[in-house]
């Protein structure tokens, strides 16, 4: 009975946090609705997505060590931020790609999707306004967030899906 | 003590003006420059059996030694015009000759005449197994070190040439294609004296596929040696000179041991996979050549699992000489070859490759920039099996070595 209490009490007290989905978005004037899961890989990966006509995207990143950062990698590849880092470091040393440029904030990453239009970004869907466009979400579960952008096991189960935007 | 001045004075003369990060940020999307590191210390080797981890290294016959892993490399990325690009890299390290030919690891031109393809002209890395490219940034790759029994005998940092990739996504995942040519050559330490070495042509391909979490990858490579010289050189040239009336199998030994004008064929065959916690890469390689001391098999399989920010791994390796010729004494007729059969019976011993090692060790990305890690090999070497290690006696028995290292590897 006092196992019971304990583990009630417990579970009242866990936080709750309510975790927005991550909404990568892009400018309106472009022509591109949606993206598939492969697409963004390739986008944010330094490979060429395949889009039609040869469209450029420019994808920026948010800050280095950001949770959304963590969370969005984590999203699309299953793979920890400490082995995108490597990755980039191999594509960045091998002379095939660099990586994305990154900006501090959510903000920012509206900032900048609102003005270029061949820009792709990420950012908690909380922060969504009008003047952009998803193409691809990336549902988070509301749970509690990572204690380490290192490890966020929890979202393993999480896989993504595409929604209409 | 001359070669660790060398190397901090290549750190200094590198390093970019500014003390702080912000200097990277020239203002200007054209142009990025950014770099690596290893500080690393490694204790190893014996008193008459070194480590040596590469070539152009000194060897280390025990004690700890800061210049085994310690690398610089700084690169210089700018888009001159609308799809073309030029990027120099310059790496300081341990090397034999510490000079400006070899300082500068890339320096080449890049254009992508379609969001596929991309050709590039220059000097450029060599590119034959998986982290042939990129083994100096310790920051990209699991391991203190690549693979001593893999990369070892590829002592070749960069050619000088073009290739040609081209890659599109496919239905089972992501493919490409590079066919790449030129010349090549490197300058090494084989314990009793530097070996120059040049190679051409030096041609080849390389294929791959990978979806988000594993990757094959196929290569094949073939170069001929134009030009060696090497401490063995007095010993060969007088096997050539044998009549065969006296020896008739000097002229076989000498063309196992002259290694110019010897064709060489790489082949090899890589796997990794990395998904959530699990990361496992695996290359084998036939290495097909009349010479002696390159003709071998060599493979690995390294197993990691992540817990939060460390990576616990191991590593099994092998490396084995194709052939393993001996000295016939029955054929000399003449008592005066004696003195030449023995040495030549010690350089085949010396060059013949026959060695295991299996590692443990721990990765820790304690930053988004910077890691942390340790490792232990232990190695097995046979005997007369010792052409991965620099020698100061004949290895008339087996041995085993086991080499500690912790290095600190970061990128900015």
């Amino acid at each position: 009975m006092r196992l019971l209490i304990i583990l009630t009490a417990l579970i009242l007290f866990l936080p709750h946090h309510a975790l927005a989905d991550i909404v990568v978005i892009v400018n309106p004037r472009s022509s591109i609705t949606a993206l598939t899961h492969h697409q963004i890989i390739d986008i944010y990966m330094g490979r060429n997505p395949g889009l039609a006509n040869d469209q450029k995207l420019q994808p920026y990143d948010q800050a280095l060590d950001s949770t959304i950062r963590s969370e969005f990698y984590y999203g699309i590849t299953g793979k920890p931020v400490s082995a995108i880092n490597a990755y980039w470091a191999r594509l960045l040393f091998t002379g095939r790609a660099s990586p994305p440029k990154s900006v501090a904030n959510d903000d920012a990453i509206l900032a900048i999707i609102e003005k270029n239009p061949i820009a792709i970004g990420y950012l908690d869907k909380r922060y969504l306004n009008d003047q952009v466009t998803v193409v691809y979400t990336i549902k988070r579960q509301n749970q509690e967030k990572p204690d380490t952008e290192l490890q966020n096991t929890h979202l393993s189960d999480t896989l993504p899906v595409t929604e209409k935007p | 003590m001359l070669r660790l001045l060398s190397f901090l004075l290549t750190v200094l003369v590198m390093l970019p003006p500014g003390q702080h990060a912000q200097a990277f940020d020239l203002g200007t999307d054209r142009l990025r420059v950014s770099g690596f590191g290893t500080l690393g210390l490694t204790w190893g080797g014996k008193k008459d059996y070194g480590l040596q981890k590469e070539f152009i290294h000194d060897p280390q016959f025990g004690g700890v030694s800061i210049l085994t892993d310690s690398v610089f490399g700084l690169q210089v990325d700018f888009n001159i015009a609308k799809n073309l690009d030029a990027t120099i890299q310059a790496v300081a390290e341990d090397r034999i000759r510490q000079d400006f030919n070899n300082i500068v690891d890339w320096a080449y031109l890049s254009y992508k005449p379609t969001a596929n393809s991309v050709i590039r002209a220059g000097r450029m890395g060599v590119d034959l197994f998986m982290l042939t490219e990129y083994r100096n940034v310790g920051y990209a790759y699991l391991w203190t070190h690549p693979v001593i029994e893999f990369y070892k005998p590829i002592s070749l940092s960069h050619y000088e040439g073009f290739d040609f990739r081209y890659s599109r996504r496919i239905k089972p995942g992501y493919f490409e294609f590079k066919v790449f040519g030129g010349q090549t050559g490197s300058d090494i330490d084989v314990g009793s004296g530097e070996l120059n070495l040049r190679m051409r042509p030096f041609v080849g391909f390389n294929t791959s596929l990978e979806e988000n979490d594993w990757k094959i990858r196929l290569t094949y490579t073939t170069t001929d040696t134009a030009f060696i010289k090497a401490p063995a050189d007095p010993l060969v040239n007088a096997l050539n000179r044998v009549p065969q009336a006296l020896w008739p199998q000097a002229a076989a030994l000498h063309d196992q041991l002259k290694g110019v004008d010897t064709q060489t064929h790489y082949f090899s065959v890589g796997f990794s996979y990395d998904k959530y916690n699990w990361v496992v890469q695996s290359e084998f390689a036939l290495i097909a050549s009349r010479w002696a001391s390159i003709g071998m098999t060599n493979g690995y399989l390294s197993a990691g699992r992540r817990i939060g920010p460390v990576t616990l791994y191991t590593v099994g390796s092998y490396a084995r000489s194709n052939n393993q010729p001996r000295v016939d004494q029955n054929q000399i007729a003449s008592a005066d070859l004696q003195g030449l059969a023995i040495a030549t019976q010690n350089l085949l011993n010396a060059v013949h490759i026959d060695q295991n090692t299996v590692s443990l060790g721990m990765r820790w990305d304690f930053h988004s920039r910077a890691a942390l890690k340790v490792q232990w090999d232990h190695t097995w070497t046979r005997k007369h099996g010792g052409g991965l290690l620099e020698l100061n006696k004949p290895l008339d028995h087996d041995i085993t070595l086991n080499t500690f290292s912790a290095n600190l590897n970061f990128i900015f």
